[in-house]
């Protein structure tokens, strides 16, 4: 495994984004498994990512729990067909999803087929790992002094 | 443990309103989003039955401020409280930062109360998480009805000692901004990277 590319999130942008070049899709989101966007690339202007990858996690630890009650481990792929813009979710290290918004469903192939190798890039890059240096630096007693007043006045009774 | 996205400089708390149903978790959610600055606040989601109770969650997310470059963020939600909904409240709870117990204070709903904390430590058991240890308040809502549980009932029949308490009246907004307040000064106090 590549450490320096754990730690340095250039290289997943890198990745999304040929992928959107190379299958033609509007938009890659990486989310995690908690729901939070972790890295965007295309377009993303009509989308509100955050509601999106709240959304898709969700919808991905149901479908989690309906293989499970089927007797498999996961669905590693998600697909909605819409009218017009349809939906690719692969799941990464059993611990982050990667979605895919295209247009052209005649284009599907295309896109099962570079998400599966962008998924194999981004297996083998990413580390759940944390960047030790820049996460001590966050709970430092002063760090947590600067939340608790943000806390106090964003949460005064009215 | 918080998550945090070096690349966009995040850092996100989950914050999770859990409780039986009908003792107004959803509520208090609604009332904290109405009132936030927008600049606050991103929309909120609610997946729910057409009889308004909740189906899968409520969320929306919640912007504290910068602190040292990094955005800090709460991930506001909500489980379902009906009993039936049992597997979709375990996959919300799934990496919680903090949770609000939102106890129905009325007394002919004590069972549920004591019924869905011990779903509650099950849950947080399923995920390694000692409950004792982990970000807990508890609000005893509906404050407003007659015939209501003492405070110090739940902690009594729970084992509960020197967890946070709080009333409220949620459908008045009565204690909510107070109780997310203390709620998240737990979470803050208590991370370690
Ligand atoms: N009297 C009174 N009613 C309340 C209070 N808070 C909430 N309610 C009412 O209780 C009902 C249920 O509230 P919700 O917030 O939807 O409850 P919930 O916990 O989200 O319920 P589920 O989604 O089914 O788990 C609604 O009719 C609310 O108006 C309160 O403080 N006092
Ligand atoms: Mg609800």
């Amino acid at each position: 495994m590549n450490e320096d590319a754990a730690q340095n999130p250039g290289p997943v942008t890198h990745i999304l984004s040929s992928l959107i070049e190379r299958s033609g899709a509007l938009t890659a989101l990486l989310v995690s498994k908690e729901g939070m966007v972790i890295t965007e690339a295309g377009d993303t202007s009509y989308l509100n990512t955050t509601a999106m990858a709240a959304l898709v996690a969700g919808m991905f630890s149901a479908t989690r729990e309906v293989a499970r009650i089927v007797g498999e481990k996961h669905f590693s792929i998600l697909l909605q067909q819409g009218e017009s813009r349809h939906i690719h979710i692969s799941l990464i290290h059993d611990s982050k999803m990667m979605v895919l918004i295209f247009e052209d469903h005649q284009r599907i192939g295309l896109v099962r087929y570079e998400a599966r190798r962008a998924g194999e890039e981004l297996n083998s890059i990413l580390m759940p790992t944390l960047k030790p240096s820049e996460a001590e630096q966050i709970s430092t007693p002063q760090f947590k002094e600067y939340a608790l007043n943000l806390i106090d006045r964003i949460f005064q009774a009215k | 443990m918080p998550h945090i996205n070096y690349e966009s400089k995040e850092l996100a708390f989950k914050m999770v309103y859990y409780g039986p149903g009908l003792s107004g978790k959803t509520t208090n959610l609604v009332y904290i989003h109405k009132a936030l600055e927008a600049g606050r606040r991103g929309d909120i989601i609610t997946l729910d039955t057409e009889e308004e109770r909740t189906l899968f969650f409520d969320f929306f997310p919640l912007d504290l401020g910068r602190i040292g470059g990094y955005n800090i963020r709460l991930h506001m939600y909500t489980v379902p409280g009906q009993v039936y909904y049992e597997a979709s409240r375990r996959l919300i709870l799934d990496g919680a930062d903090g949770i609000v117990f939102v106890a129905d204070s009325q007394q002919d709903r004590l069972n549920e109360n004591v019924n869905s904390f011990r779903m509650l430590q099950e849950n947080l058991g399923d995920y390694g998480v000692n409950w004792k240890e982990f970000p807990l308040v508890l609000q005893y809502n509906k404050r407003d009805l007659a015939d209501i549980l003492p405070l110090g009932t739940l902690e009594g029949q729970l084992g509960l000692n020197g967890i946070p308490v709080l009333e409220a009246v949620a459908i008045a907004g009565t204690g909510v901004m107070e109780t997310i307040r203390v709620a998240s000064r737990e979470v803050i106090e208590r991370f370690q990277m």
